[in-house]
């Protein structure tokens, strides 16, 4: 049960005229909220042409010489970069599952806490994590992950594990570690989103819940998630066009050597083969954007058909 | 209401700004100039007091500001684009860009001049060659590896196989020649020593594998065949008919190299952790004292461990590396150390055309190699920073040497302009050094009793001595590496040398960790070979060809 | 407040499930508190010790031997008072302003009568994944003369595709009642925007001004790509960054191989902590302020006008 209803192609064909001359207003705004748009975001793709020249600075961004497809080639030339897409859109997926949940399962459980200044130390420290930056906390990880780290010291005394592991030395931990770190650094900053959703909802609804005897559960159910069902939606459509910026300094500081083959992003690939070269950074990015578009119109789409709430 | 509040609030910072802004004062006859290094460095305190002495005599200040953040291709193009450049600029790895764009003043009319003789000294005609772009002019200067008069090098700036001292006093100070000789030492300590005095675990042997430092574990096979520092290839002369560049990556000595890591990883006197450690880690390590030995460069890791060692007292216990130039046989030249001047033709200082006055640039660099203005920046104030003695040599007191050695002093007093024009060997008074660090007696007094006894063992005067590297004079191409530095994807060359990079980051230390060498090494060959190694070859046998062209016109 | 909390728990019968449910939570919330409060006493830790000490030894959770080095180090910068004037500024001015604009082209997309608002939602979408990269983005801001002015940092990042729909989401599940009453007593849109939606809002702008406020504060990559010869609009994270390289070359670099060696007090590591506990400190104290819009919950009927 949505708070919202979605009739609003119903609404638009009693759009009439008098409706119309009271929009006027809103269309003279939005018209203005679109040339600032197409000068600040729409206008510097024209760089693009960058992606189809070998770009240099003495002719600039129109008068490089043009040498059509060749960075596009170059890319799908070997399977590093095939591999490189591998890696971030996997690890892209397991971070915004992993952080999606977390921050949703925090803010309701955060928001079952009735003691009210609790409540608010809580949440107070839990977004602190944020502000750290990669080098910190990678740093952190490592050491907790690290042959003599708390995590092989807890799983050894556990007997768990025989003896400790070097989870820096062999590819299948690196995924999950990128997981770990990003949920234990973004957890409470996402969930202040969900708070703020979980606060618009009206309290009136739990009381009459509670009257018909409603549990816990059952409240969390059929009024919280529900209340919040909408924004999770968007954000996670938003989100899925974000897979392919899976990210560049954790995959950076923590993935080197022989994690490479599973550490290594488009990021980092055009930190490596870009550098003084413009042109490849630009066609990757193009190549991003495209993957990106494709993600948020197959998900847009798909909330469409089940009648979710959508982008556009 | 509160959205009035707001946009008042709004309005006061708004024109607190404009009045902000407004507020540029005018300044005396000093004209200031900006600079800007494609390399991070230290940015020293407003009204630094050596800077005021040196703006006093030259009436020229500089802003130094260093890279951030950033790649200097990525900083040299925002530059370019937004027109925001400095006056004087270090293009590092990004100099060709700037040479490109068209925005660097040419060094040609200046040289030709007089006034400017100072900037025309620095090197022979050969050498300023070197510099020309294709257009035929030279843009830049590289400011480094310059000798004046005779070399007063007491260091080994370069790469080597380094080894605590205590190890050596422990075998009586043996002569270390061959890679089976080091690695058998350490084999050999370490059965009798496993633990340091306070108990931390000894660690016998580790390579850094983290990123652009990779050469730790990397570039060893070109000197273990007795080649220098050319970086990325070796250039073979002997059994030629024109000198060629060879692939280290693929010789017997790599295979024998790795082969020797792999043997030692799998006797555990390799550091467990070797491939996973980051340039941090590396460092707390050595600074440990826990490893005693390492293939690096100098200026790598020895500031920093060699100042950690002194405060924990570990310089005591002998814990200080020493160099030793090894190769593959015993009874070969080396070339670990070099003599003499390295000249690295791919970057150094420019002008831009920013500049609203480059003959007062250009003057101003020409300055900085007067020797009042170089003792200055190297040595200090006279009086407060160094003493001069009866036979007229320089020298600090301890408290003077503590002072320059501190960061914070550095910052308010100190002002070396360290990427303008510059000296090393010997003052022009014929007896000091150019740079404190190679005056003999400074060195020696910085030096701990097991390092001096080390050095008296074996009756050697600086670390050069250790390498027994030969003195002969390089070739006109060398280093290689000032190409391949520049090199970029946009060449089929550059394209192969970025993926062997990749490909020998992930493969090193999977054929050093291998339970079957063989079968992995045969693995990495394969992948290594898909990289097309021979288009980067190709691509540095022209460049050696120009070079060696070059240098004969000449 | 306490009330609402006593009538909830009047209605509503604590039995075992319930107690085993708060008792497991507490535990939980308790735990989470120590894993994401270590990093940052960690950092706490490294901020306040000497530096030798912590890269010798490593450190925990409290410094062996104290030392506030690290915190003199950051509040010598000399950029350090104009830089925290500008990003201050820029903070407040930027914030205000993104606010606004985000609130008010969020407030059109959601109206439900309005003629574009599907196609105007996809325009902002795309602008979120598709850029033209750094090199055409500087060019743009040459030619519109920003580059070397302060505005640089407000204007550009005004409207974010990410804001206004995070704003039109909660603007849908408003209950349509409140405009269509409005309607009929003659308000135009503004007024409803105004006087009616933005007043139900508090909690999504509170978030929206903390993550744009979060952002101004932080940043300092434009700063440096456009102020970078321009020090009168430094801002105090590039100098920050500045400051953090230069520390950084205490541990020698190639070609100038650090003709001096050092010794310090202050490494790397703990004026990097300094540096991050010192720009943390504002924000938690601006956060209490927005925090009571969305931890208690907020009673729609009770801003009714």
């Amino acid at each position: 049960m949505s708070l919202n209803d979605k009739d609003a192609p119903v609404l638009k064909s009693k759009i009439n005229k008098t409706e119309l001359k009271r929009q006027s207003i809103l269309l003279i705004i939005a018209g203005l909220y679109v040339i600032y748009g197409i000068v600040f975001y729409y206008l510097p793709l024209l760089g693009w042409i960058m992606a189809f020249e070998d770009f240099n600075l003495r002719d600039g961004v129109i008068h490089s010489p043009k040498v059509g497809l060749r960075w596009f080639k170059f890319l799908f030339a070997d399977g590093t970069f095939p591999r490189v897409i591998r890696n971030t859109l996997a690890m892209g997926a397991i971070n915004l599952v992993a952080t999606t949940v977390t921050a949703i399962g925090f803010a309701i459980l955060l928001s079952e806490v009735k003691n009210i200044y609790g409540k608010k130390l809580v949440q107070t420290i839990s977004y602190l994590p944020h502000f750290l930056s990669w080098i910190v906390v990678t740093s952190i990880v490592r050491d907790a992950f690290g042959t003599n780290g708390i995590i092989n010291e807890v799983l050894v005394n556990l007997h768990i594990i025989d003896q400790p592991i070097s989870y820096f030395m062999h590819t299948q931990y690196f995924w999950p570690i990128v997981a770990i770190s990003n949920v234990w650094k973004e957890t409470g900053w996402n969930a202040i989103i969900y708070l703020a959703t979980i606060t618009a909802i009206d309290p009136s609804l739990y009381e009459a819940a509670a009257m018909d005897g409603a549990g816990r559960w059952q409240k969390i159910k059929h009024i919280t998630l529900p209340g919040i069902r909408s924004t999770i939606i968007i954000l996670l459509i938003l989100n899925i066009g974000n897979v392919i910026n899976a990210g560049f300094e954790v995959q950076y500081l923590l993935g080197r050597g022989v994690l490479q083959p599973v550490s290594q992003t488009i990021d980092i690939y055009v930190l490596n083969y870009g550098m003084k070269n413009f042109s490849l950074g630009t066609a990757a990015g193009i190549f991003k954007t495209f993957v990106s578009m494709f993600l948020i119109f197959l998900f847009n789409f798909i909330a469409k058909k089940t009648g979710e709430e959508r982008l556009f | 209401m509160k959205s009035k509040k707001i946009f008042a609030l709004t309005m006061a910072c708004m024109m607190g700004i404009g009045a902000f802004a407004g507020c540029a004062k005018k300044k005396d006859s000093i004209t200031d100039y900006t600079f800007f290094a494609c390399m991070p460095g230290k940015e020293i305190n407003d009204g630094n007091e050596i800077q005021a002495e040196i703006a006093k005599l030259t009436g020229v200040r500089v802003k130094e500001t260093w890279i951030t953040g950033q790649e200097p291709a990525e900083a040299v193009g925002s530059m370019v684009v937004t027109g925001e450049l400095p006056d004087f600029i270090d293009g590092g790895d990004g100099s060709d860009q700037l040479y490109e764009a068209g925005v660097l003043v040419a060094w040609d009319d200046y040289l030709a001049k007089d006034e400017y003789k100072n900037l025309k000294e620095m090197y022979s005609d050969k050498e300023w060659d070197m510099f020309r772009k294709p257009d035929g002019k030279i843009y830049w200067a590289n400011v480094f590896q310059n000798t004046y008069g005779e070399s007063k090098a007491t260091g080994h700036n370069d790469e080597a196989f380094w080894i605590q001292v205590r190890v050596l006093e422990w075998a009586g100070y043996p002569k270390l020649e061959t890679m089976d000789d080091y690695f058998g030492l350490l084999e050999r300590y370490y059965a009798e020593n496993k633990t340091n005095a306070d108990g931390t675990a000894i660690i016998p042997y580790t390579a850094l594998c983290e990123g652009w430092r990779y050469f730790c574990i990397e570039n060893a096979p070109q000197f273990l065949d007795g080649y220098p520092n050319d970086g990325s290839v070796i250039v073979q002369l002997e059994g030629v008919d024109k000198p060629t560049i060879v692939d280290y990556n693929t010789t017997p000595t790599a295979k024998r190299y790795f082969s020797k890591l792999n043997e030692i990883y799998n006797k555990n006197l390799m550091d467990p952790d070797f491939a996973a450690m980051t340039y941090d880690d590396y460092m707390a390590k050595l600074a440990s004292g826990a490893v005693l030995g390492m293939c690096d460069q100098w200026w790598d890791f020895a500031f920093t461990v060699n100042d950690k060692f002194k405060a924990a007292g570990y310089d005591e216990l002998g814990y200080n590396y020493v160099p030793f130039g090894l190769t593959i046989e015993a009874g070969m030249k080396n070339h670990w150390h070099t003599y003499g001047d390295t000249l690295n033709s791919a970057s150094g200082i420019a002008v831009t055309t920013k500049c609203k006055n480059p003959d007062k640039a250009f003057t101003f660099l020409a300055r900085c190699l007067d020797q009042d203005i170089h003792d200055l920046r190297f040595w200090g104030i006279k009086g407060t920073d160094y003493l001069v003695d009866d036979q007229g040599l320089y020298y600090r007191t301890e408290e003077m040497r503590n002072n320059w050695a501190d960061a914070d002093f550095q910052a308010k007093h100190c002002c070396a302009y360290s990427y303008f024009p510059q000296y090393g060997g010997t003052s022009r008074d014929g007896k000091n050094a150019m740079n404190p660090g190679e005056q003999t007696s400074e060195f020696f007094a910085t030096l701990a009793d097991p390092l001096v006894k080390c050095f008296e063992a074996y009756g050697y005067t600086t670390y050069g001595d250790f390498l027994q590297s030969e003195h002969d004079e390089m070739g006109f191409w060398f280093p290689m590496y000032s190409y391949s530095n520049n090199m970029s994807t946009k060449t089929d060359g550059g394209a192969a040398w970025a993926k062997m990079g990749d490909c020998k980051h992930e493969w090193l230390p999977k054929v050093v960790m291998a339970s079957d060498f063989e079968a992995t090494w045969a693995e990495y060959m394969d992948a290594y070979n898909a990289c097309k190694p021979e288009d980067f070859l190709a691509e540095m046998q022209v460049e050696l060809d120009r070079r060696v062209e070059m240098g004969k016109d000449a | 407040m306490l009330e609402k909390v006593r009538n909830k728990l009047s209605h509503n019968k604590m039995n075992g499930w319930d107690w085993a449910f708060v008792i497991c939570n507490t535990i939980f919330m308790i735990l989470f508190c120590v894993v994401t409060l270590y990093p940052v006493l960690n950092t706490l830790a490294y901020s306040l010790s000497d530096g030798r000490d912590a890269i010798l030894m490593g450190i925990h959770l409290v410094p062996r031997v104290w030392s506030v080095d690290a915190y003199k180090q950051v509040f010598k910068i000399a950029g350090m008072p104009r830089g925290a004037y500008i990003t201050v500024m820029r903070t407040i001015i930027g914030s205000t302003l993104a606010l606004a604009a985000n609130a008010l082209l969020a407030f059109i997309i959601s109206r439900k009568k309005f003629l574009f608002r599907s196609g105007l939602s996809l325009f902002w979408v795309i602008t979120m994944y598709a850029s033209g990269g750094l090199i055409p983005g500087l060019i743009l801001m040459t030619k519109l003369h920003l580059t070397g002015t302060f505005w640089v940092y407000i204007i550009p990042g005004l409207v974010s595709a990410f804001n206004i729909l995070v704003l039109r989401t909660y603007m849908d599940s408003l209950p349509d009642s409140y405009e269509e009453s409005a309607q009929l007593d003659g308000a135009g849109y503004m007024t409803i925007f105004l006087r009616i939606i933005s007043p139900l809002c508090k909690p999504v702008y509170a978030t929206v001004f903390l993550f744009v406020a979060v952002g101004h504060w932080n940043s300092w990559f434009d700063a440096m790509i456009y102020n970078r010869m321009n020090i009168k609009y430094t801002t105090l994270q590039y100098e920050l960054q500045k400051l953090l390289n230069s520390v950084m070359q205490q541990t020698g670099s190639a070609d100038s191989a650090g003709k001096t060696g050092t010794k310090s007090p202050v490494t790397p590591i703990t004026v990097r902590s300094a540096a991050t506990i010192a720009t943390m400190l504002p924000i938690i104290c601006l956060y209490p302020f927005l925090q009571r819009y969305f931890v208690t919950g907020l009673t729609i009927g009770g801003v009714k006008e």
